[in-house]
């Protein structure tokens, strides 16, 4: 449950986005034009914002550096048609923490807000535990229970990734975002082969999964206790 | 006519006629002035001369001056043996021309003589001399003849210089007129093009000449417009066409579902058909956009020093678990200690991706994928060989076309955007991109980028007391 707002002057996609974000119990709120936006984010508090980069009444990247200027830190998702590789940068650069390029699937963009709301704190951790998964960083060996697991060291960064979001939906784009630290959209299947081979590793002949996939959008790991 | 005068050629025929007729001027000048000379020296000797036998024996001088007279047969001859009170002793002069000095030179004097009792209204050459006795003998000549080689030349000058006027001129409306109907094909041609006809080409002739070389050029930028607005043709076509068929049926799922189906469970299956249907389309219309984004991008913030070795090593390692799937071994071979190179990491990412991809697709169970990083001289070379089927010769530089799908691939699945995509960020880097046959067997593809700082390098090494010499090119993965 948070409060988003959400800047987008097309009334189709707001509606969509609103609609699959309240489904998901998030309070959403919408601003049209770039002034209203600004009014809005002034006026309350609000966990992240949405917003388009082309809005009637200024550009959307304008808004975010006004709001930055100001101290303004929410997390702040840029959307766009531009998808180039500087265009992104721009997004970044001016004060986004995400950049999404249209068209974007809803299940996407749900699983960024996600991400945003939820960044982990920099723990100084070095030892993970998901249920009865175990993580030891600094040895980079992971154990389940008593079984020892072979792990390469992308697999290592892999499951650190997606055990410090434990019950959390990562898509395929934010792993490979996160984990590969590449940005561009690979075919889907090639993430789905690295996960499948973890899942091998790490569910072993009559265990409990811990990752679970979820139909065209991502997966997520679930303790098993 | 009117454009003949404005084209270039005529003017220039013109100003070469012109040209011409004042040469002529100046050689008719010279060639006069010349005779005039020659013929006023020739006249002052020989008055010089006579005056002087004439003086140098004064007992015949009266004889000898008549005789100079008499000998004459068209009156041009004029002189005259004068007492010192100035009385004619001979001769037809009355006088001695007033202000002729009587030196024995020939001179000019104006035609204040009288002859025989009449005024001489004109000029005479003439030459005096004193005897011993005090009388003047004077020997003159007519101007006539001299003024007479002016006129003729004169003359000779009018004749000549009309037939030299016009046949210059009819020489320059010739030439001009033979470069305007080469110009007028030309031109008719070019009117052609710019009517939409890009199929029409310039007439070429056989001269080899500047005109014609001009022509060759202009086919040949013909040539590659004609190549480049038909590749975009068939892009336009070819999106249309893949876009139509996941369109269709998705239209005649929708259809039927609607029509036919009876459970939620049935109808969620037609949504999650035509989901994957659009995010088909949807792919590849993303796809089309990012080449043209990416062709049409600049070299820009995005560019930073990229380890191609960690890049090759990553890819290999992206791709090793679907290839092990496949039974292709796929390995990668990295030339250590590489410098960097100058690019967009993600987009090299992806453009080796795309080359691994498709080798590991197109190569059957049981074969090979080799990824490399080489140097060559000033260059990196990343490489992909597969032993798949491998490309026909003529289909080696077709591969990168956008929508093109190889002779070999067509059983395949892909939509020909993946070289495509490829080839723009290549040519984005300014980096050069081949298909070759591999030594392997099957396909070979190769990128060829400059190394970033090899002349810094270079320096460094040659210059031990540099602070860092050696880190720019340690290995860093």
């Amino acid at each position: 449950m948070a409060r988003l707002l959400l800047i987008e002057d097309d009334a189709e996609t707001a509606g969509e986005v609103l609609a699959d974000l309240r489904e998901r119990g998030h309070v959403v709120g919408w601003a049209e034009t770039a002034p209203d936006g600004a009014a809005r984010m002034r006026a309350a508090t609000w966990d992240a914002l949405i917003l388009d980069r082309m809005l009637p009444g200024g550009d959307g990247l304008g808004l975010l550096q006004a709001l930055r200027r100001e101290g303004d830190r929410t997390p702040a998702l840029v959307l766009s048609a531009l998808g180039t590789v500087d265009e992104r940068i721009r997004g970044l650069r001016a004060g986004g923490d995400d950049y999404l390029t249209k068209p974007f699937v809803l299940a996407e963009l749900a699983a960024r807000i996600e991400a945003l709301l939820r960044r982990p704190a920099d723990t100084r951790e070095t030892i993970l535990r998901v249920g009865s998964l175990e993580l030891d960083l600094i040895a980079g060996t992971g154990r389940r229970g008593t079984r020892d697991l072979a792990l390469l060291p992308r697999e290592l960064k892999l499951l650190e990734y997606l055990m410090r979001r434990p019950g959390q939906v990562v898509t395929r784009a934010l792993l490979f975002e996160e984990v590969w630290n590449y940005r561009f959209t690979p075919k889907s299947n090639l993430i789905d082969v690295h996960l499948g081979r973890l899942r091998r590793k790490l569910e072993a002949e009559g265990e409990p999964p811990l990752i679970h996939s979820t139909r065209g959008v991502g997966f997520t790991l679930m303790p098993d206790d | 006519m009117t454009d003949l005068m404005r084209s270039t050629t005529a003017r220039w025929a013109l100003g070469i006629a012109l040209w011409s007729v004042l040469l002529a001027l100046a050689t008719f000048a010279f060639v006069y002035w010349q005779t005039a000379a020659f013929l006023r020296e020739e006249l002052a000797e020989t008055l010089r001369l006579e005056v002087r036998a004439a003086a140098a024996d004064p007992a015949g001088a009266a004889a000898r001056v008549d005789t100079w007279v008499a000998m004459d047969l068209h009156a041009t001859h004029y002189g005259g043996l004068f007492g010192p009170d100035g009385g004619r002793r001979s001769g037809n002069l009355d006088a001695v021309p007033p202000d002729l000095a009587r030196d024995g030179e020939a001179y000019r004097v104006g035609a204040r003589v009288d002859i025989a009792g009449h005024r001489l209204d004109d000029e005479i050459w003439a030459a005096a001399l004193a005897l011993a006795d005090g009388s003047t003998v004077v020997v003159a000549h007519d101007a006539d003849e001299i003024d007479r080689v002016r006129t003729r030349s004169l003359r000779a000058l009018g004749l000549g210089l009309v037939p030299t006027l016009v046949l210059s001129g009819l020489g320059g409306l010739l030439l001009a007129g033979r470069a305007r109907r080469r110009l007028a094909a030309t031109e008719a041609a070019v009117a052609q093009v710019m009517r939409g006809d890009l199929g029409r080409r310039l007439p070429v002739g056989r001269h080899g000449d500047e005109f014609d070389r001009l022509a060759g050029n202009v086919n040949r930028m013909l040539d590659e417009i004609e190549r480049l607005l038909g590749e975009v043709r068939s892009v336009g076509d070819a999106v249309a066409h893949d876009l139509r068929t996941p369109l269709t049926r998705l239209r005649a799922r929708l259809e039927r579902t609607r029509d036919h189906a009876g459970s939620v469970a049935e109808f969620r299956a037609a949504i999650d058909q035509g989901l994957a249907w659009i995010d088909q389309t949807l792919a590849m219309v993303t796809a089309v956009l990012r080449i043209g984004e990416i062709e049409h991008g600049r070299r820009s913030a995005g560019f930073a020093p990229v380890d191609l070795a960690q890049v090759v090593r990553e890819v290999a390692e992206f791709f090793e678990p679907i290839a092990e799937d496949k039974a292709v071994l796929l390995r990668a071979a990295v030339e250590a200690g590489l410098p960097p190179v100058d690019g967009d990491r993600d987009l090299l990412f992806e453009a080796l991706s795309n080359l691994v991809e498709n080798a590991v697709k197109f190569t059957p169970p049981g074969g090979a994928v080799r990824v490399g990083l080489a140097r060559s001289g000033m260059h990196a070379v990343v490489s992909v060989d597969d032993t798949g089927p491998g490309l026909l010769p003529g289909e080696r530089d077709q591969v990168f076309r956008r929508f093109y799908r190889a002779e070999r691939a067509r059983q395949t699945p892909g939509n020909g955007l993946g070289l495509g995509l490829v080839a723009a960020i290549a040519a984005l880097h300014g980096f050069s991109v081949e298909a070759e046959a591999s030594a392997e067997g099957g396909a070979r593809f190769a990128i060829t980028a400059p190394l970033r700082d090899e002349a810094a390098r270079r320096r460094a090494q040659a210059e031990p007391a540099d602070p860092m010499p050696s880190r720019a090119a340690g290995p860093e993965a």
